[in-house]
């Protein structure tokens, strides 16, 4: 079993989904999470790839420290960008299908389209049945 | 590649970030969570708090760097008091690039 961890788009959710539902693992749990990347959360065009140029212009003016950055001194703020993750757990061998309808889903070609970590699963359980390993997560 | 999730205390994760940042680890996630650890809770007088906000930072980076970014985050995020948090460290095989569709970090 394996654990694919994507970091994606907060718009591509939904096709994301569907994708997924028609592969045949509709299986998944979705978090909304903040979280930056190489280029620190700076960019604008990383929040949605639809966004408007002249609304990022009105973001970056009207955007104002937070709280705790407020009262302490910092160097700078650090900034984060709303993204939602999704955790998969699959069989081995369908792992690298769903990483790739993953990517071709999500690729839009510009910077924040996310990332996708596969790491390995040791055990699963099914609470309702008491099922283990591969007939859990079937 | 491992996986890093550590449980910080909110107040202290701009200041973590920063000095992440500074060390050349700019990417991670942060997830709000709540939980409690060892102390089960918070007992403030007659009010019992049974679970605690903490930020989750989660990052994925090279083996190498394991110990320099532990480092860098127990030294930031500590206070030196009961709720200072944990890091866990596990193991991830690959990771992709989704804007490009390449294996890499």
């Amino acid at each position: 079993m394996k654990e694919i961890t994507a970091i994606i788009r907060r718009d591509k959710l939904h096709e994301t989904k569907r994708v997924l539902e028609e592969l045949g693992y509709p299986s998944l749990t979705i978090q909304s999470v903040d979280g930056r990347g190489r280029q620190k959360g700076a960019l604008c065009g990383e929040m949605d790839s639809e966004m408007p140029e002249s609304f990022c212009t009105a973001v970056k003016l009207k955007s104002t420290p937070s709280s705790y950055a407020m009262e302490h001194t910092l160097p700078k703020v650090a900034l984060f960008v709303p993204k939602r993750l999704l955790t998969i757990i699959v069989p081995d061998d369908v792992v690298t299908k769903i990483v790739k309808s993953i990517i071709k889903v999500n690729q839009t070609g510009k910077n924040g389209d996310g990332k996708i970590f596969v790491s390995p699963i040791s055990g699963a359980f099914r609470v309702r049945t008491g099922e283990t390993g591969g007939e859990a997560i079937s | 590649m491992k996986m890093i999730r550590a449980f910080i205390r909110p107040e202290k994760e701009q200041e973590v970030v920063l000095a992440l940042e500074g060390a050349g680890f700019p990417s991670l996630t942060k997830i709000p969570v709540f939980g409690r650890g060892k102390q089960k809770g918070l007992q403030v007088g007659p009010v019992h708090y049974d679970e605690l906000p903490k930020t989750l930072v989660m990052m994925v980076i090279n083996d190498g760097e394991v110990e320099k970014v532990v480092g860098i985050i127990s030294d930031k995020a500590r206070t030196g008091f009961i709720g200072d948090g944990k890091i866990f460290v596990s193991p991830v095989e690959t990771s992709y690039t989704v804007r490009t569709g390449e294996a890499a970090l």
